[in-house]
């Protein structure tokens, strides 16, 4: 059953880039990032305590953590939007998981990057066999892999189709890498390096704890500023893909 | 059942016209043994270290072999738009994929039989390891892969660039299937007495393939929408 | 101690940041020079 291209009429859009109200939603967006990105390093730098151990190296932790959150949940998100997709149909929905996907992409090259320099300094190591790191590693190519066939050559719905289908099993696959890894590492590698490169076992700091949930709302928010920022400008992408089209068969005629 | 009969079908025309080319399976034999003169020439079989590779290399020349295969199964179908054809054709998406993935796994199998005796051969390897558990796991991790490999290729054969898509797409969903594999594999061949951890990780493998072939089912008529 | 690695995860991290922030700007600057050029041919 073939798609129906939406008609509209050719109409080109406005010279500024988006309307007022998405404009104002992006400022918004974009003070709201800013402050709470400032909040967040003060938090993080003046507020926290400095750990006995690891020293200002264990301040990465926070970008790291966070950015890691932020990946997982853009990938998420580009989950749930590919199944809304594949059930209604509307090209919004596949708009939302492309950007989505692409924004997780930055996010895990910063945990990616982020990591090994804290392994360094921690355990005097590039690259540690854990299971975090490996699952982020696999979800950064099964991102890359969602790119790659958004950007096939055809016509958008084909490719919004399969492309929401790679999302579903990608994402099915991440959690069982996360526990396959897992098992292996508590089956024949007893956890070298104890729960991970957060804190000495125990709980974590009051102090640190605050900080931290600060830093993951700050990248919340720059994420939020970044999809709303990539959503209008892939609507107004396609307004105007439309209207060369439009224009196309007009000069056939 | 109507669906496996289709299906049945599907792989025995896919099987009849490989065989008479015998144009992949050679290539995928042809690089399989490539690649274990290759590695018997970069790893020294005597030294000891090499046994320890040796579970790798197996599943390196499945993966690889695999991947010429899977390429083919959907590529062949664009010629003459016979693609078209079996998608009006009066039966379900599922049958479609059920036939190509018996046809791949086929011709998966027949690679094997041919190809690991050969390393075993080259690596000059006493099998001292549980013949059948080896067998299981070979199986097993053969026919995740192809499942999941056909499932792929049916989407990766609507790109024009589907040979550089296919590997891409397969490498990250079929990670814990080769880490498992390769797992069990090293131990069934090297200290037999864990046994108990390869049936561990033989569990995982399968649990896998049945999660994701149930998914790839279900999944398939989204793919090969018209 | 170990200032030096902290400067440069936080470095990376931010430099990732903005790098996306430029690419992004770049497509607006090329959807614009576009908007603009058959706002032109329309005329």
């Amino acid at each position: 059953m073939s798609m129906n291209l939406e008609r509209e009429k050719a109409v080109l859009p406005g010279s500024q880039i988006t309307d007022t109200k998405s404009l104002n939603l992006s400022k918004l967006l974009f003070s709201a990032t800013v402050i709470s990105m400032l909040l967040s390093l003060y938090f993080i730098f003046i507020f926290a305590e400095e750990e006995t151990t690891m020293h200002a190296a264990q301040k990465i932790f926070y970008f790291h953590v966070s950015s890691a959150w932020l990946a997982f949940m853009a990938f998420f998100v580009t989950f749930v939007f590919s199944i809304l997709f594949l059930i209604k149909r509307k090209r919004i929905f596949d708009t939302y998981a492309y950007v989505s996907a692409e924004i997780g992409v930055v996010f895990t090259i910063i945990v990616l990057t982020t990591g090994p320099i804290w392994a360094k300094s921690a355990w005097n190591t590039w690259w540690v066999w854990e299971p975090r790191l490996i699952t982020t590693l696999i979800l950064f190519f099964i991102y890359i892999a969602y790119i790659m066939i958004r950007q096939m050559d055809g016509v958008w719905d084909k490719k919004a189709r399969l492309a929401a289908v790679f999302g579903i099993i990608g994402f099915a696959d991440v959690p069982i890498v996360f526990f396959a890894i897992r098992w292996w590492q508590t089956k024949f590698h007893p956890i070298v390096f104890g729960e991970g490169p957060s804190q000495k076992g125990g709980g974590i700091e009051d102090t640190m704890l605050v900080a931290l949930l600060i830093t993951i709302t700050a990248f919340t928010i720059l994420y939020s500023y970044l999809l709303q920022k990539g959503v209008s400008f892939e609507n107004m992408r396609i307004k105007v893909e439309r209207y060369k089209e439009k224009l196309r068969e007009e000069l056939e005629k | 059942m109507n669906l496996f009969r289709t299906a049945l079908f599907l792989a025995k025309k896919d099987l009849y016209s490989e065989l008479k080319t015998k144009q992949i399976l050679t290539t995928q034999i042809i690089f399989a043994g490539l690649v274990i003169v290759v590695f018997s020439f970069a790893f020294d079989p005597a030294n000891n270290t090499t046994k320890a590779v040796i579970p790798g290399v197996i599943w390196v020349i499945i993966v690889f072999a695999g991947i010429l295969g899977l390429n083919r199964s959907f590529i062949s179908e664009q010629r003459n738009d016979t693609m078209q054809g079996l998608l009006v054709a009066p039966m379900e998406a599922a049958s479609i994929y059920l036939g190509k993935f018996l046809a791949n796994f086929a011709m998966m199998l027949v690679v094997e039989i041919v190809s690991i005796p050969f390393l075993f051969l080259l690596f000059d390897f006493k099998f001292l390891g549980s013949f059948p558990y080896f067998i299981l796991v070979i199986f097993l991790g053969s026919f995740g892969f192809i499942a999941i490999g056909t499932f792929l290729a049916a989407l990766a054969a609507n790109s024009k660039s589907s040979e550089m898509l296919l590997p891409l797409l397969l490498f990250p969903i079929t990670t814990p299937i080769l880490i498992g594999v390769v797992q069990a594999t090293k131990i069934i061949l090297t200290n037999v007495e864990k046994l108990s951890s390869a049936i561990a990780w033989i569990q995982l493998v399968t649990a896998y393939d049945v999660i994701f072939f149930v998914v790839c089912f279900l999944l398939i008529d989204y793919v090969l929408e018209v | 101690m170990n200032y030096e690695y902290m400067l440069g995860a936080y470095s990376v991290a931010w430099v990732v940041i903005f790098a996306y922030m430029f690419i992004i700007g770049k497509r607006h600057e090329k959807l614009k020079k576009e908007i603009e050029f058959l706002k032109q041919l329309d005329k």
